[in-house]
């Protein structure tokens, strides 16, 4: 079974034909691998994967902005 | 409508004349939305706020598991919902508005958009105060800011052909409720007041987009066309998506709301309700020639 940050990474190769892997630290916002369209979805996937009732009116968007973070924010670990 | 191929000429005094139609009317139409709207204390709660077949679990057989309370509470959340989502639509409207209004390329449409600026600033007062009155929140998302096409025609094309689509949507939503005699009184004069303004912004809307996209559509490269119809086709998958705001089913007391959530999101039934309050803005932008196709990505 996939691990909570690889179904992360999935989503969103998913959706990023070009893309094929992303590194730990990788700035998924600044590179807009998540966008303005997709973050909602992106948080309510990390909501669902953490069961972490995410607050989204108080997030801070920093805890999204890599692979690491979310992992280490959401997850209590460090990404491989 | 304009074509790509009119003169320019023709195009713009055609604009023009139809702006001078839309600021007559907002100038004869005017009303103060301070003194308009009678706010009654309290909304009752056995009854449904938002017309049955635009609540997001409508079509579906998940809705058989609400008992008629819960549906009604559910539909309460909507609807402090789809104003909500006004509130935050007017707001990013206005700021690309008034960013442009008395610039360079913007002196034909500026003094048509004193009354938009006008106008969206009393819908967006009247939209907050019936979420807060009977809602006693705004709902509001994460804030990740959009990055500016690197073209700023191309930029201006995208900024104004969201804010006809969020318009759009939201007149799919207020002409249904404003009609529906089940609804009470206050619920319905929001939306047919909303909607009257709206058909003026939506005419404009049209025009501007058109007369936009026949500017620059000579010279974008397939490729860049492709991208500016796959971007719009996603920012309407994201508005309609919006409508399933996981708060809502958690404000409602649903148990697991995300799962909730996600059954309906993956129900078919679902796409005719969707399609229903997109049909007249993929036509328009179809007909535009903004869009190759009214295919949607997956929502």
């Amino acid at each position: 079974m996939q691990s909570a940050t690889d179904q992360i990474k999935q989503w969103i190769l998913d959706r990023h034909a070009e893309v094929s892997d992303i590194e730990p630290d990788f700035d998924l916002l600044e590179s807009r691998l998540i966008d303005s369209l997709a973050f909602v979805e992106f948080m309510v996937l990390v909501s669902r994967l953490s069961g972490e009732d995410i607050d989204m009116e108080s997030i801070d968007i920093d805890d999204f902005r890599t692979l690491r973070r979310i992992e280490a924010r959401y997850f209590g670990a460090g990404v491989r | 409508m304009l074509s790509t191929t009119t003169p320019r000429p023709e195009r713009e005094q055609r604009f023009v004349e139809i702006l001078q139609r839309l600021v007559d009317k907002s100038v004869d139409e005017y009303y103060n939305p301070y003194r308009e709207f009678d706010w009654p204390e309290t909304l009752p709660s056995e009854m449904m706020w938002m017309s049955d077949d635009l609540t997001s679990t409508y079509g579906t057989e998940i809705v058989n598991e609400l008992t008629e309370a819960q549906r009604q509470q559910l539909s309460r959340w909507e609807s402090i919902n789809f104003y909500s989502l006004n509130v935050e639509g007017i707001r990013e409207l206005l700021v690309e508005v008034v960013r442009r209004i008395h610039t360079r390329g913007f002196e034909i449409p500026s003094d048509f958009f004193h009354h938009f600026v006008g106008e969206e600033n009393e819908h967006m007062w009247f939209f907050a105060e019936f979420c807060l009155r009977y809602g006693g929140k705004i709902y509001s998302g994460p804030k990740l800011n959009s990055i500016a096409h690197e073209d700023p025609r191309v930029e201006n094309l995208l900024v104004f052909c969201r804010v006809l689509l969020f318009e759009e949507i939201v007149d799919h939503y207020n002409m249904r409720m404003a009609g529906d005699t089940s609804l009470h009184e206050t619920i319905r004069q929001v939306n047919r007041v909303h909607h009257e303004d709206e058909s003026r912004h939506i005419a404009f809307g049209r025009e501007l987009v058109s007369l936009l996209h026949a500017d620059l559509v000579g010279d974008l490269t397939p490729g860049q066309r492709e991208e500016i119809e796959q971007y719009l086709k996603r920012y309407i998958a994201f508005s309609l998506r919006a409508f399933y705001n996981p708060q809502i089913y958690r404000d409602a007391g649903i148990p697991d709301p995300l799962g909730f959530r996600e059954r309906l999101l993956a129900e078919p039934s679902r796409r005719d309700a969707e399609r229903r309050a997109v049909r007249k803005p993929l036509a328009f932008m179809c007909k535009t020639g903004i869009f190759a196709d009214d295919v949607l990505p997956g929502i």
